[in-house]
C-alpha cells in the first residue's frame, strides 16, 4: 500500500524544515525595545535628531522616565539590553555598532578608555554635574581618576541570599562557602561569574578579592572544585531556584536580593561581615556614536537628581547621589536591601580592570566549570 | 591562400552552425546561475566568509584587553588540550543522546506509519506542534518539572528517597531526547512508511516469526531514515548551548558553553576561534566518515536521503 499521495510525503519534509528552524530560532542573546515618543520638534530649538540608541541591562530604566525625555526632547530613545558587560563589550569592540550610550561596570573602564571604545564626557553639555558630593567609594575611583569617561548611574554589591530554612544566619563569605560544602550541601548556588565568585571565595580564604596570585588561585581553584559536586548549581539565574525551594543559599547581585526579599519577607539578603565585592554601573559615551547631541542631551536630562530618583524609585538600584536618595519614597530610602550601612559597604572592594581581564582567572573558572 | 580561406570558411560555418546550440546551452548556464546566484551569495556570506574570518582570528593573539590582535602563531591551537573535557563530555553526551532519541523514536514512527491509519497525519502533527512555542520556553518548563518540587517531590512521596533530577547529565539527556525527537521521528517515519507492507506480508507467508520480518525486512528498509536522523540529531546537539545552561545548571560543560565563555567571560576571540575552528573540522570528519560507514552499512550501497 504505497498509496499515500506525494503530496503528504511532501509535508513530512515541510514539518521537518519547521522543526528545524523552530529549533534554530533560540533564545536572542539580546532584544531591543523602542520606547516610543511624540514626534515632537526639540524643545529649545537644539537639534538634537530623533534617534537615541543606548546599549545597557535589562530593567535598568524607567519607561515613564524615558518617555518623559522624549516628550521633552522629541528624542526616540531605543533601549538594547544585554545579559553583561561583556557582550556590550563585544559589540562596541565590532565597531559601527550604532551605540550612542553604554552602561558598563566599572572593571570594564578602563580598557575601553585605553581601546578608544569610549569618548571624554563633555560636562559643559550635561549642564557641568557636579559629583563632589556623591559616596566617595564610587567617583573619582582608580577605574576612571576624576571621572573623565563616565559618571555613576547605579551601584550594588554581591551579597548572600538566605531563606529561613539555612536555621543560623550565614553572615560572611566564610560561613558561605564553608556551609554551602556542609549542611547546605546540594542546597547552594554561586554565580557564574569570574570575577564574582572567584572574588567571594577570595574573600572567604582571607585573600585580595581581586587576587590574581597565582598560588593563592590555585588554592581557590582547589576550594571550588572540592565545593562544585555539593552545589545546586553554577548560575546567575540564581532566582527560580530560590523562590521555588531548590537552593536556601545563594550568592546573588542586588538586583536579586531586592526581588527575592520583596516577594518573600522571611528571606535575607546580607553584606558578608569579611567584605565582599562593590560594583558600580556607569554611563558612558561611545567614542563612535551616530547621536552623540541626543547623548548629552539625554546625560544632562538623566542626571537631574528627580530624573534619577524616578529612574531609581522603579529599578530598585541604590544611587550615589545623595541628593536623589532625599527624593526617594521612603520605602525604597529605607529599605537595608537597596541601601545598606555605609559602614557595611566600607568594608567591600570593587573589582578590579586586572581582575577582569585577567586570563588566569578566566582560565580557571573554565577548569572548574569543566570539572566533575 | 585558397584552401585555407576556404577552410576558415568552412571552420566559420561549423562554428556558425554551433554557436545557436552553444548559445542557448550559455543561456541555459546564465539561468542555472541566476537560480543558484541566492543560494550561493547566501552560503558565502553566511557560512564561507565566517569560516574565513574565524580561521584568521585562529591564527591571531589576544589583544591585551581583550578581542583580537593580528599576528600569525599557533599559540591558539598548542591550548586547545586545555578544552578537551567539555570535548569529551560533549561527544559523549552528544552519542548518549541520538541513541535515547532513536530508542524512543522508531516505535513512535514504527507505529504511525505501519498502524496510524486514517490518523497519520494527525498523529504527525502532534509530533511537530509543541515545537510551535519557543525552545527557550519548553525546555525552562523542564526547569520546574525536574526541580525538587516537581517529579521528584512524587518521587519522594512513592516512598524512593531523595532524588536530584535536575543540574545534572541526566536533566541535560531529557532536554535533548525531549527538544530534538522530531528530527528522529520524521526522517524514521519517512522510510518505514515507504516500506510495502506486501514484503512483510510475504515474509510471513514464507514462515519467518515477526522478529526475523524485523531484522530482515523492516529495519534494513529503513536504515535510511535511522542514519540521516541520527545525524539530524547529533550534530546540532554537539552545537548545544542552551540546554547544558538551563538544564545542566553549569554542572554539565558542553564546547558551546567552553565557547561562549571564551567570547565573552574571557574575551579571548582567538582561543575561542581555535577551538570553533578545530570542532568544526572535526564534526566535518566525523560526518563524511559516518555516511561513508551508513552507506556501506546500507545494502547495494543505496543513498542516504540527507534531506
Amino acid at each position: 500500500m504505497r498509496s499515500q499521495p506525494a503530496w503528504a510525503r511532501g509535508a513530512v519534509w515541510v514539518a521537518l524544515l519547521l522543526v528545524v528552524l523552530t529549533l534554530a530560532a533560540c533564545a536572542p542573546e539580546s532584544a531591543t525595545t523602542t520606547v516610543a515618543g511624540s514626534p515632537t520638534t526639540a524643545a529649545g530649538g537644539a537639534n538634537l535628531g530623533d534617534t537615541l540608541n543606548i546599549a545597557t541591562w535589562p530593567n535598568y530604566h524607567d519607561p515613564d522616565t524615558i518617555a518623559k525625555f522624549t516628550a521633552e526632547t522629541g528624542v526616540n530613545v531605543n533601549v538594547s539590553v544585554f545579559g553583561s558587560t561583556e557582550e556590550m563589550e563585544a559589540l562596541l569592540r565590532a565597531g559601527n555598532s550604532g551605540i550612542d550610550i553604554v552602561v558598563p561596570t566599572h572593571y570594564a573602564v578602563p580598557a575601553w578608555i585605553e581601546d578608544g571604545l569610549i569618548e571624554q564626557l563633555d560636562y559643559a553639555a550635561m549642564g557641568n554635574p557636579d559629583l563632589s558630593n556623591w559616596n566617595p567609594l564610587f567617583i573619582d575611583q582608580p577605574f576612571d581618576p576624576g571621572n573623565v569617561y563616565s559618571i555613576p548611574k547605579n551601584w550594588g554589591t554581591t551579597g548572600i541570599i538566605y531563606s529561613p530554612k539555612v536555621g543560623t544566619p550565614v553572615t560572611s563569605w566564610k560561613d558561605f562557602f564553608a556551609r554551602a560544602a556542609d549542611d547546605l550541601s546540594g542546597r547552594s548556588v554561586i554565580v557564574d561569574h569570574q570575577i564574582s565568585t572567584i572574588g567571594s571565595a577570595a574573600v572567604a580564604m582571607g585573600y585580595d578579592l581581586n587576587t590574581v596570585d597565582p598560588a593563592e588561585l590555585a588554592d581557590i581553584e582547589a576550594m571550588l572544585i572540592a565545593l562544585k559536586p555539593h552545589l545546586w548549581a553554577i548560575s546567575s539565574d540564581v532566582q527560580p531556584p530560590l523562590r521555588n525551594g531548590d537552593s536556601w543559599l545563594s550568592m546573588a547581585w542586588t538586583g536579586d536580593g531586592v526581588q527575592v526579599v520583596r516577594d518573600n519577607p522571611d528571606f535575607a539578603y546580607v553584606i558578608p561581615d569579611d567584605g565582599g565585592e562593590l560594583w558600580v554601573d556607569n554611563w558612558t559615551v561611545a567614542a563612535d556614536a551616530p547621536h552623540r547631541d541626543a547623548a548629552y542631551a539625554f546625560l544632562k536630562f538623566i542626571l537631574q537628581p528627580e530624573n534619577s530618583a524616578a529612574d531609581t524609585a522603579y529599578i530598585l538600584f541604590p544611587h550615589a547621589n545623595p541628593a536623589v536618595l532625599g527624593l526617594l519614597p521612603p520605602e525604597v530610602a529605607n529599605n537595608p536591601v537597596i541601601y545598606p550601612d555605609q559602614a557595611d559597604i566600607a568594608r567591600m572592594t570593587l573589582s578590579s580592570a586586572e581582575a577582569y581581564n585577567s586570563q588566569a582567572r578566566a582560565e580557571m573558572w573554565a577548569r572548574v566549570k569543566s570539572s566533575s | 591562400m585558397v584552401t585555407k580561406t576556404e577552410g576558415e570558411e568552412a571552420g566559420s560555418t561549423k562554428v556558425a552552425g554551433s554557436s545557436g546550440k552553444v548559445s542557448a546551452e550559455r543561456g541555459l548556464h546564465r539561468l542555472f546561475l541566476a537560480l543558484m546566484a541566492p543560494g550561493l551569495v547566501w552560503y558565502a556570506v553566511f557560512l564561507a566568509a565566517p569560516m574565513v574570518v574565524l580561521a584568521i582570528f585562529s591564527l591571531g593573539r589576544r589583544a591585551p584587553n581583550g578581542g583580537y590582535q593580528a599576528a600569525l602563531t599557533l599559540e591558539q591551537y598548542a591550548a586547545l588540550p586545555t578544552r578537551w573535557v567539555p570535548f569529551v563530555n560533549t561527544v559523549r553526551l552528544g552519542l548518549i543522546g541520538t541513541l535515547l532519541c532513536l530508542l524512543v523514536a522508531y516505535p513512535l514512527s514504527y507505529y504511525m506509519a505501519t498502524r496510524g491509519g486514517k490518523r497519520k497525519t494527525q498523529l504527525l502533527a502532534m509530533v511537530v506542534i509543541p515545537f510551535w512555542t519557543s525552545f527557550l520556553i519548553r525546555t525552562y518548563a523542564w526547569v520546574f518539572l525536574l526541580g525538587n518540587h516537581g517529579v521528584p517531590e512524587v518521587l519522594r512521596l512513592l516512598g524512593f528517597g531523595d532524588v536530584r533530577l535536575l543540574n545534572n547529565s541526566f536533566a541535560v539527556l531529557v532536554g535533548i531526547v525531549y527538544n530534538y525527537l522530531p528530527l528522529m521521528v520524521l526522517p524514521i517515519y519517512v522510510s518505514l512508511e515507504r516500506v510495502d507492507p506486501a514484503l512483510r506480508q510475504a515474509s510471513k507467508d514464507l514462515g519467518a516469526g515477526p522478529w526475523r520480518t524485523f531484522r530482515q525486512i523492516t529495519l534494513p528498509l529503513s536504515a535510511p531514515g535511522i542514519v540521516s536522523g541520527g545525524l539530524l540529531v547529533f550534530v546540532p546537539v554537539l552545537g548545544e548551548y542552551l540546554i547544558p545552561v538551563l538544564l545542566g545548571g553549569g554542572q554539565t560543560y558542553f564546547l558551546g558553553n567552553a565557547l561562549a565563555d571564551l567570547f565573552f567571560q574571557s574575551r579571548n576571540w582567538p582561543f575561542g576561534a581555535a577551538v570553533a575552528v578545530t570542532f568544526i573540522l572535526l564534526i566535518m570528519v566525523l560526518i563524511v566518515a559516518y555516511m561513508r560507514f551508513a552507506n556501506k552499512l546500507i545494502a547495494e550501497g543505496r543513498e542516504v536521503p540527507l534531506l
